[in-house]
């Protein structure tokens, strides 16, 4: 475990950052690993380019959305810091622990997770899925075979099973509802654990 | 209706009626051969009485007639039977799939077994001897090569070296468990009073535990083919499988040198420690030297393409044979070259000899198989037996008891090392599929009757161990696999929005899984990568292919494949700029079910347009990779962790949403315009403004602004790129200036959707002027 001190020693706020983020050193010394490992030019910090550069990452259908989250406050590069907190979302969840209701809502629990992807759906950060942005999204996902006249029905079939107040949008609650089951559970195994 | 499945069951019985008149035709000639082993010369002495009885007596009466039609069957005998054997091998294949419910309960390995012991119980009955058909000289030289040649050549890199280390644990540790802990206790038993057993020594224990632990490759290939189990574990028991030959083969030629001495020392096992290195590596280097001359052969065969297919048969042989040379391991090293010639073969040769050195792996392997099943059989009933309950019962008892210790004890080690774990279920796989198959049989068959005074009784325990385990574990792994498996909620009550979401969910996931990378293995592979780029493609790659020519080849082949499948499938939309939404409404008619009522209390959408929908939805839903895709052996579709596969879906993917644009900018009434700035301008104000893409947010001042060239669809411009699209593998930068220009012209809200074009700029792919200049591959 020598080598993971001396890496730790490297990055600023360590401590911190594992209080706030609860990941353990081993997991952040990989995390830093892999970071440096995308930033190509060693300047410290990750810009759109160096995240489109995996190309696995370019495959995906909303890749460029999830790029986009780790930019979300108009900057154009992420430290390691912030690359930190947002991959923290994807954190396995300790489930079985009783919370205590009184501290802030742990950073990867399930509604957090929730919140995170509910925000990749909302571009226009209005708390809601607008028509328009949905339509998107199916778009992006969708195959070559189907056409417009179906992605609207489909978006509009959409809307119309989660709308519950009627607003021609999706809002975060009305997300939640729907039964999404182990989905978010099942894969984060392969993300974040040893 | 039922005439037709009656005429189908007349055909089927009649193709089986003479299949099994042509095994009775078929016995006699092969009963009266004395061997199929081609080194053995009894086959003349044979050839000589029969000629006696034949009368081709020319000799000694000269003034006979001229002989118009003679019988000389000697002359051919030993070619013909090889050709009747095959032959049936290949019947019997056939046959068995035209009997539908029995290929589905009993794996065509028992089958053929089965037949086997048909064809030599016949063999019997008509009085004749039984030729020893599982020669070991025949099996290790031509029945195994072709088996283990395909599996190399096919190899999935990719997953087998990800998991190269738990595979090697299995392997090694695991079979060395196995020969020690079987041999042992068995030597343990004899000792025992009343087995009459006392003569057996520990040696020889020792030895035909290590014969009988090491799980065989065909008969995994063979079960695991049937019951459709994920790439993993399928990776994980097939690649123990090969790997454990070299430990296989030092422990045999250690117990079997030693036995005659009767004791092995400290010494004797240090030195098979270092044996066993020299063995593996040595195999594998062996593969590897030859695999390299294979590719740098095939960098001259531009002006012979059709002897390509030989060079990789020849040289894989070679490195088989050459390995058994040095008594290393023959498999390792035909592996090794098999999985070192692809690559580099693959991008030198022709796409038809491509087609040509897989169908014959294919069908050498499938022969080779279905004919090893059927020897087992016939060897069986040639004997000679010993049967001993107490021997066989152990043996049969301690194998599967050992096999499910051993990996029960090896996963919870490795568990600690792997990023995705072996679960319990996973564990029950890997261990009820350890099977044993000829090659036990065929070590055991090389035994030394001198010094191993006990081996039909070893051969007897092998062969029934061998049933036991295709039997009873071939048969019943499948129901059990169904048993364990997680019942999948149901597909059809599933909301629309749980479908999407769920879908969009794994998409994300999968993105993060991205980008936090694979520990571990990044770093040397990423370095061997890159010597493998600078140096050795130079070398071993003919001309200036070794950039990135597969791919295009590859992505004209894909072309023809779905041009195919949309003409057959009769909804050709995609025309661009020529036909309007029109073409799309026809897609939904045939989709329509009879309006039926509707049941909820939803004003606009009926149930039919509700079923339309999800089922839209759920064909065309893309599918993130799927690590549960269940893998077989004989489909011969593209290797979709290849490095091309990526590139070409990505290409795919913008020719798809170019091709979205262009029917709707056909929509609009296009206003002539001036031809518009040199493409390079485009480019270069282009390249000037990556950023534009990536604001999420976008503000309305970030809408690009190039409103003013208007490229209309009937433009020069706008036709030649969809002519490109159609030739060539996508002109990146020039659909990008449209779909942004058609942006700002349609005024909706400015949508990143495609800045994918634009990682072509990060993306070290061929750039638009090197395509046009690279040859295409004949």
């Amino acid at each position: 475990m020598g080598s993971t001190n001396s890496t730790l020693s490297k990055i600023p706020n360590v401590e911190e950052l594992m209080r706030e983020t609860g990941f353990s050193p081993a997991h952040i010394v990989r995390l830093y690993d892999r970071f440096e490992s995308l930033d190509k030019e060693k300047t410290g910090h990750l810009r759109p380019e160096d995240f489109g550069a995996i190309n696995r990452l370019a495959m995906n259908p909303i890749g460029d959305r999830i790029i986009g989250a780790f930019f979300s406050s108009g900057q154009d590069t992420v430290d390691f810091h912030s690359f930190v907190r947002i991959l923290a979302h994807f954190r396995p969840a300790e489930n079985n622990r009783p919370r205590d209701p009184s501290l802030p809502e742990p950073v990867n629990s399930r509604i957090s997770k929730l919140k995170f992807a509910f925000q990749l759906y909302d571009l226009d950060k209005d708390g809601k899925i607008s028509r328009a942005e949905l339509l998107q999204v199916l778009r992006s996902m969708m195959e070559m075979q189907v056409t417009e006249e179906q992605l609207e029905s489909i978006a509009d079939r959409t809307i119309q099973e989660a709308d519950l107040d009627r607003d021609d949008a999706i809002s975060f609650e009305e997300f939640r509802k729907v039964p999404l089951g182990d989905t978010l559970t099942l894969t984060q195994q392969r993300v974040a654990s040893k | 209706m039922e005439r037709l499945l009656r005429r189908g069951f007349m055909e089927r019985g009649f193709l089986l009626l003479v299949v099994l008149m042509f095994l009775e035709g078929t016995v006699f000639p092969l009963g009266a051969a004395s061997s199929p082993d081609i080194s053995a010369p009894d086959g003349a002495g044979g050839h000589e009485r029969n000629d006696d009885h034949r009368g081709i007596d020319n000799y000694t009466f000269p003034k006979k007639a001229f002989p118009v039609l003679s019988l000389d069957y000697g002359h051919i005998q030993m070619p013909f039977e090889i050709s009747l054997w095959v032959l049936l091998a290949s019947l019997m294949k056939l046959g068995f799939h035209l009997i539908p419910r029995l290929s589905g309960i009993v794996p065509e390995s028992c089958l053929l077994i089965v037949v086997g012991l048909l064809v030599g119980g016949l063999i019997k009955l008509a009085g004749e001897e039984v030729p020893p058909v599982l020669d070991s000289k025949l099996f290790f030289l031509c029945l195994l090569p072709p088996i283990i040649l395909d599996a190399g050549y096919f190899l999935p890199i990719r997953p087998f070296m990800e998991n190269i280390g738990t595979i090697l644990m299995f392997a090694v540790i695991g079979t060395l468990w196995n020969a020690f802990f079987v041999g042992g206790l068995l030597f343990a038993v004899c000792q025992i009073e009343g087995t009459h057993l006392s003569q057996v020594e520990l040696l020889p224990c020792l030895l035909f535990g290590s014969i009988i632990s090491a799980v065989d490759p065909v008969a995994v290939l063979a079960v695991f083919e049937e019951i459709h189990i994920n790439e993993l574990l399928h990776i994980l028991v097939f690649g123990e499988s090969l790997l454990n030959d070299a430990v296989t083969v030092v422990l045999y030629h250690l117990f079997e040198e030693y036995s005659g001495a009767g004791e092995v020392t400290l010494m004797d096992a240090f030195l098979g420690v270092i044996c066993f290195l020299i063995v593996s590596l040595g195999g594998v280097a062996v593969g590897a030297i030859y695999g390299i001359l294979a590719a740098f052969t095939s960098r001259f065969t531009s002006h012979t393409r059709v002897i390509e297919p030989l060079f990789v048969f020849v040289y894989s042989y070679m490195a088989y044979l050459s390995a058994e040379m040095f008594h290393l391991s023959g498999i390792m090293a035909l592996i090794a070259c098999g999985a070192v010639t692809r690559p580099y073969v693959e991008a030198n040769i022709s796409h038809k000899s491509h087609t040509t050195i897989k169908y014959f792996l294919k069908m050498w392997s499938s022969v080779s198989e279905t004919l090893i099943f059927i020897f087992l059989g016939v060897a069986t009933v040639a004997g000679p037996h010993a049967w001993n309950w107490t021997f066989v019962s152990v043996t049969v008892i301690l194998c599967l008891v050992s096999r499910v210790i051993g990996v029960v004890g090896l996963t919870f080690i490795i568990n600690k090392f792997r990023i995705v774990k072996l679960t319990t279920k996973d564990q029950f796989i890997v261990a009820y599929g350890g099977l044993r198959g000829a090659i036990a049989f065929s070590l055991g068959y090389l035994l030394d009757k001198d010094h191993f005074p006990m081996r039909t009784m070893f051969l007897t325990a092998i062969i029934t161990e061998i049933f036991f385990t295709v039997f009873v574990q071939g048969m019943t792994i499948k129901p059990l696999v169904d048993l364990l498996a997680v019942k999948k909620k149901q597909e059809a009550k599933r909301s629309i929005n749980e479908e999407i979401h769920t879908q969009f969910l794994d998409h994300l996931l999968t993105g993060i899984e991205d980008i936090c990378g694979h520990y571990g293995h990044h770093h040397w592979k990423d370095k061997l990568n890159r010597f493998n780029k600078k140096y050795i493609k130079k070398c071993l790659i003919a001309g200036e292919r070794y950039k990135e020519p597969q791919l295009i080849a590859f992505y004209h082949k894909m072309e023809f494949k779905q041009a195919i499948e949309l003409v057959e499938s009769g909804g050709g939309v995609k025309m661009p700029a020529a036909m309007p939404l029109q073409v799309s409404m026809q897609n939904i008619q045939p989709k329509k079910q009879p309006p039926m009522a509707a049941d909820r209390a939803l004003p606009q959408f009926t149930k039919n347009r509700e079923e339309e929908i999800r089922k839209i939805l759920r064909s065309n839903l893309q599918k993130t990779r799927q690590r549960l895709r269940s893998y077989n052996r004989h489909t011969l579709v593209a290797d979709p962790y290849e490095d091309g596969w990526s590139e070409y879906m990505l290409k795919k993917q913008r020719m798809i949403e170019l091709e979205k644009k262009m029917t709707q900018m056909s929509n609009y009434l296009t206003v002539p315009a001036a031809p518009s700035d040199s493409p390079t301008m485009r480019r270069a104000r282009l390249a000037s403004d990556p950023n534009a893409f990536y604001t999420i947010k976008a503000p309305p001042g970030n809408v690009p602004t190039i409103q003013v060239e208007l490229a209309s669809p009937q433009s020069p411009d706008s036709v030649n790129l969809v002519d490109e699209f159609s030739k060539k593998g996508g002109s990146s930068q020039k659909n990008t200036d449209d779909r942004k220009e058609e942006q700002g012209r349609m005024m909706k809200p400015p949508s990143n959707k495609n800045p994918g074009l634009l990682r072509c700029l990060s993306d070290p792919g061929p750039s638009n002027e090197d395509e046009e200049d690279e040859p295409f591959l004949p």
